[in-house]
């Protein structure tokens, strides 16, 4: 049975269509997971050295030692945000004959397949062969080895087993977040406890007589059977999924009410962003790079010339129409039939999305002018980006929109996701971070580097007037792509 | 005479063909719906009906030929969308919003008042049978069913001359189709509604129809005005089939 259900899962990962075909994002993927594996095995390899020069006055084996319940504490907080629950769909098999042991079993074994579980043995592995079988002899490894087993299968199971509460119910996440903030105060700010002593005893105990080592492993082992346990016992359609729903309540947004019937297409596009998980983590994200500022105008060498209050001036007050705007159209993907045939203008509907990219730009650049701590320069800088952002960057996100096709699925997380990412996305960050340097990098060279800024100032302004022309433009674009925009956003 | 006629005719199909890989889906050589006239059209699955809605609403481009609105090709200019209301499937709702700021989007595109989307959605009380309106919902919460009475009402608020509804009676309950039927028969009185609606339940269409085109393989092979002997006929087409 578990190889039908393994077989189902792996068509349904190919045949999906949301499975990009586009090799250039799979080779892209790979790419990425094999950099990341490499650098561990490096580490790993010279974890000892690292160690050695790190800390010369102690031993290295209780050092790493000390470190290795922290790596799992930071294990536990990274794989409740990234780690994704299994995705066998169990729906179309709870009405067969197939009894909740196997689907459970499926579910608990096919969910181990996550670089998390393999992350710990690479970064540990070699040091252990190297250092540790050296100096206390393989049982010791063995123990080591089984307690990172035990330690891994426990944060495994526990970070299932609280997604799926959370899922019921949030204030589990409160509740998970708030005891990890508390360990982590009373360790370091009040030292009432240590972790690192902790660590340090219970691998020394472990090296000295690798039988402990079961106790642990017996807790990995507990915390499977609970999460098993539960899944089981709330393996109905209506459980596994959020449940408690809050009453929805209608909204209005009075002041985008005087935009007309523009501002009604604004007031939805925002309720689309506020109501949607991706679309919100896509905004949170954007409001997270208002810190950017902070990295590099803190280096005065970075904060008296110019190129860096251009590229952070532009992150920060364009952020929201890179990251958002990079999928568009894309967001409306469900109901874009819906757009088409019914009374739209496609004036207005392209007008609305400059409104909303100028909502979001002028908040964040409002945000953005304490910067102004660190010169007057530098806010005069981002105002200029700021113009930018609203002239050129929001026509050539537009531009791009009309060679979108990819559907994309509102509800799921942003975290991983690759639904709708294709070539457009690679090629429209092309131009977003080269262009204002085009105009401006040949005038620093010449050493007239106000002269570069006034230039982008002046372009700026010049696509702001000239903005209709535009519109035109894209909207004749935009008729003869709807066909093919609409087909792809059909592909479920 | 032959004017007057011309003014009649809402909807003109000529010489239309939709091909997908080598199959043609749609093929229509001519067709012409008068104004008021209630068109019931059915067919089994993949016998094109829904890609012929799709051809009529600008929503695919056909590979000949033309669908007019109004003596107007719908593929070249928008007016038609100023009197044509439709509801082909979910994907026409905005299902994050809640039902009513659905209706008022809808109405605001019209230039309705919030007040005057209200006062319209009174005469649906009992067509939304409690389930629609002020229960704190999105519509993509709602079952599939009441999914498809937002989507129906959303048409008749917008009075349109022209009604294209896809397979309105599949989801909704046996209350709910009788009620629609009459809200069908209703504006089609009152306001000389132009309707084409499709389904597979024959009894609905033949009902509420007074004219039926049966399509198969993407041609309509039978036009026929409804009479008492439709329904028979349509059934024993249907059952010689299997």
């Amino acid at each position: 049975m578990t190889i039908t259900f393994l077989q189902h899962q792996w068509k349904s990962f190919w045949r999906s269509k949301n499975t990009s075909k586009n090799i250039a994002i799979r080779i892209m993927m790979a790419v990425f997971i094999l950099y990341f594996f490499i650098n561990m095995l490096v580490l790993s390899f010279f974890l000892d050295d690292i160690l050695k020069k790190s800390f010369p006055s102690a031993n290295v084996i209780s050092t790493f030692n000390s470190f290795l319940l922290y790596y799992f504490l930071v294990d536990l907080f990274n794989r409740f945000q990234l780690q994704e629950l299994p995705t066998l769909s169990v729906k179309p098999y709870l009405n067969l004959p197939i009894r909740r042991n196997q689907i459970v079993n499926y579910l608990s074994f096919v969910s181990l397949g996550t670089l998390f579980n393999l992350a710990p043995f690479i970064l540990t592995l070699p040091f252990l062969m190297k250092v540790v079988s050296r100096q206390q002899g393989s049982p010791a490894v063995a123990g080591m080895l089984t307690a990172i087993l035990g330690l891994t299968v426990l944060n495994h199971f526990f970070s299932l087993w609280l997604k799926r509460k959370v899922n019921l119910n949030a204030w589990w996440m409160l509740g998970f977040l708030g005891t990890l903030a508390i360990i982590a105060c009373l360790d370091y700010y009040f030292k009432i406890i240590s972790i690192s002593t902790f660590s340090a005893n219970l691998f020394y105990l472990i090296t000295q007589n690798p039988t402990y080592s079961l106790i642990v492993l017996t807790l990995g082992l507990a915390m499977f059977f609970i999460n098993h346990a539960y899944l089981k016992t709330n393996l109905y359609l209506d459980e596994l999924h959020a449940a408690t729903e809050a009453k929805k309540s209608s909204t209005e947004i009075p002041f985008l009410s005087r935009f007309g019937n523009l501002g009604d297409l604004v007031a939805n596009e925002l309720k689309l962003i506020f109501r949607n998980k991706r679309p919100k983590s896509a905004l949170i994200m954007s409001f997270l790079f208002m810190f950017y500022g902070f990295m590099f105008y803190r280096n005065p060498e970075f904060a008296s010339g110019h190129s860096a209050p251009i590229f952070c001036g532009m992150f920060m007050t364009g952020i929201f129409i890179i990251n958002y705007g990079q999928f568009l159209f894309s967001w409306q993907s469900a109901h874009f039939d819906g757009i088409l045939a019914h009374k739209m203008d496609v004036r207005s509907f392209f007008r609305a999305k400059f409104l909303l990219f100028a909502l979001f730009s002028s908040v964040a650049f409002l945000l953005t002018i304490p910067y102004v701590y660190f010169g007057v320069k530098i806010l005069v800088t981002q105002f200029i980006m700021y113009l930018w952002n609203l002239g050129v960057n929001t026509l050539i996100v537009l531009y791009f929109a009309n060679k979108n096709y990819k559907r994309i699925d509102l509800t799921k997380s942003s975290s991983f996701n690759w639904e709708g990412v294709g070539a457009t996305q690679w090629l429209l960050s092309i131009p977003l971070l080269v262009s204002p340097f085009i105009l401006y990098l040949p005038f620093m060279w010449l050493g007239y580097p106000q002269l570069g800024l006034g230039l982008i100032a002046l372009t700026a302004v010049v696509f702001i007037v000239t903005r209709e022309y535009w519109i035109s433009k894209l909207v004749e674009t935009f008729n003869k792509n709807k066909y093919k925009i609409a087909e792809g956003f059909r592909n479920k | 005479m032959l004017k007057v006629l011309e003014i009649n005719k809402m909807i003109e199909i000529q010489n239309l063909k939709k091909i997908y890989a080598g199959v043609t889906v749609v093929n229509i050589p001519q067709l012409s719906i008068s104004k008021g006239e209630m068109v019931g059209l059915v067919g089994n699955n993949g016998a094109g009906k829904t890609t012929l809605f799709r051809l009529m609403l600008d929503l695919i481009r056909p590979d000949t030929g033309a669908v007019l609105s109004k003596q107007k090709n719908v593929a070249q200019n928008d007016q038609w969308k100023d009197y044509s209301a439709s509801y082909l499937d979910e994907g026409f709702l905005i299902d994050y919003l809640t039902p009513e700021e659905y209706f008022y989007f809808i109405g605001g595109l019209y230039n309705q008042s919030k007040a005057h989307v209200d006062s319209l959605l009174v005469d649906y009380t009992d067509f939304f049978n409690g389930e629609i309106l002020n229960r704190g919902k999105y519509i993509r919460d709602l079952s599939k069913g009441n999914q498809c009475k937002v989507g129906v009402v959303a048409c008749m608020i917008q009075t349109p001359e022209i009604l294209l509804l896809d397979e309105p009676f599949a989801n909704i309950d046996p209350s709910t189709q009788i009620r629609l039927k009459n809200m069908l028969r209703e504006v089609n009185q009152q306001r000389n509604t132009t309707t084409i609606v499709s389904s597979h339940d024959l009894n609905h269409v033949t009902d509420v129809c007074e004219r039926i085109l049966l399509m198969e393989k993407g041609v309509i092979i039978k036009d026929i005005q409804t009479d008492k002997n439709t329904l028979e006929e349509l059934e024993e087409y249907f059952s010689v089939l299997n």
